[in-house]
């Protein structure tokens, strides 16, 4: 796990963060809103004997008590959704509106996509776009089994998407995913520096696109499962330096714990307004890792 | 994009609604109010609703949910749709007990006695639709799509391959 040595001088509790790595992550789900309310579903799950608790943070999370919550009757129809706890703050962050016009850029397979869509109440439109066509059938699937009927799937390199513009975007970028080590032990053999410097280049392209494809006033919101500074703060900053048309909002989610962005990396000083980006942590909130920004294009 | 050249070049081609919601009318009494807030497109042999909205000029690979498949005949619902719509439905209904609604969910096929007209039938369970069946001759075959049936228990084994 030598690939996590380098955030020693950035993670709060550094001890407990590397401590908790090799527990295992919960189960959980979101319930969907666009097929059963929140109260009969919780009625069902009682009735089955199924230990659940909702999250402090939002309602619609539940943490499941249970080996395979993937076979319950309640995910093949479709009125709950199988999704990892953090996974859950983007969409809320990018806060869209039923109407809107709502750009996923990195979609598959489609769990924020179906989050965004239930927010807008299957109302107005979300593009789902994802390039590989073999993760395209799991974006579907989602979509269908969820009854998302405001869903359109696209197949472009997120760098070019070609037109919008749309009131908001998510970019939930392709990343080295060391925040997912508690859900698939092994992630971070794979992880390095050079490895998260390559991914920013990538993760720079799509977020620089994402701003071009945003009307003006629109929401940029730029997230990663990872805690590489090279695929989180700095690829915040090279936009920001690169556009004098773009503001950071202050990413925080009440009864959720996050850390701020950092502002120092390796001795040089970043853009201090990164502060409002926000880290989360495994050992803070007993979660997986993720980073969020919010961008304004104004 | 006429109608012929949309089965050619295998592009979404807007479709007056009527001539979908006269469908779903016919066959479960669905009114057609119950698709007002969607628009239709058809691709290749499959029918598609999506909210009513102006979609951009953009290259698709899926423009919200499939919802019937006219390659054969009859037209067949989707699963996927009649979760959304089937509750609507008024005929062409069957209403399965806990141990025949878990063959169905497991793919199987089964001996029901019903009224219903042969042809696709909305299936439910304790007031949920689980999806869309065939029904011909006293039984129903379950149309579930494999990645959304139950992993069989052992007496419904021969469902699943």
């Amino acid at each position: 796990m030598d690939c996590l040595d380098r955030y020693r001088e950035i993670v709060p509790d550094y001890v407990g963060f590397r401590a908790i790595q090799s527990l295992p992550l919960y189960n959980s789900a979101r319930i969907n809103t666009l097929k059963i309310e929140r109260e009969k579903l919780l009625e069902r799950l009682e009735e089955e004997g199924v230990l659940f608790r909702s999250f402090e943070w939002y309602p619609l999370g539940l943490k499941l008590d249970i080996e395979s919550p993937g076979k319950l009757l309640e995910n093949l129809l479709g009125f709950i959704h199988i999704q990892e706890e953090l996974s859950m703050v983007p969409p809320l962050v990018l806060d869209p509106l039923p109407g809107e016009c709502v750009l996923d850029l990195c979609a598959s397979p489609g769990s924020k996509t179906t989050q965004i869509s239930q927010m807008m109440e299957n109302q107005g439109l979300v593009i789902a776009n994802e390039p590989s066509l073999a993760r395209v059938a799991p974006l579907r699937s989602n979509c269908e089994r969820l009854g998302v009927l405001n869903v359109a799937v696209t197949r472009y390199d997120g760098r070019n998407f070609p037109r919008g513009p749309f009131d908001r975007v998510l970019v939930d970028a392709p990343c080295s995913s060391e925040g997912r080590e508690r859900r698939g032990p092994g992630v971070l053999s794979r992880c390095s520096r050079e490895r998260s410097l390559d991914l920013g280049v990538l993760q720079i392209s799509l977020l620089k696109n994402a701003l071009r494809l945003t009307k003006p006033g629109g929401t940029v919101v730029y997230s990663t499962c990872t805690y590489a500074p090279e695929e989180n703060e700095l690829v915040v900053q090279k936009v920001l330096e690169d556009a004098e048309d773009l503001r950071l909002e202050k990413v925080s989610i009440a009864g959720l714990q996050e850390c701020p962005g950092i502002t120092e990396w390796n001795g040089k000083r970043l853009n201090d307004a990164l502060s409002c980006t926000a880290r989360y942590y495994p050992h803070i909130n007993d979660t997986g890792g993720f980073y969020v920004a919010k961008i304004i294009k104004n | 994009m006429s109608q012929k050249s949309s089965r050619i070049r295998n592009v979404f081609e807007p479709l007056d609604s009527s001539l979908v919601t006269r469908r779903w009318q016919e066959r479960f009494g669905i009114s057609e109010q119950v698709f007002s807030g969607c628009i239709f497109f058809r691709k290749a042999r499959s029918i598609w609703a999506i909210s009513d909205v102006d979609l951009p000029a953009l290259s698709y690979e899926a423009v919200g949910m499939r919802i019937m498949n006219c390659k054969d005949r009859p037209w067949k619902p989707t699963t996927s749709a009649l979760q959304i719509f089937g509750r609507y439905a008024t005929k062409n209904i069957i209403h399965l007990n806990q141990e025949e609604s878990m063959i169905f969910l497991e793919g199987g096929s089964q001996v029901i006695e019903s009224d219903c007209e042969i042809g696709y039938v909305v299936v439910f369970y304790r007031g949920d639709v689980l999806g869309c069946g065939l029904y011909s001759h006293g039984k129903l075959v379950s149309q579930i799509p494999k990645e959304r049936r139950m992993a069989s228990t052992i007496k419904g084994a021969e469902c699943e391959a």
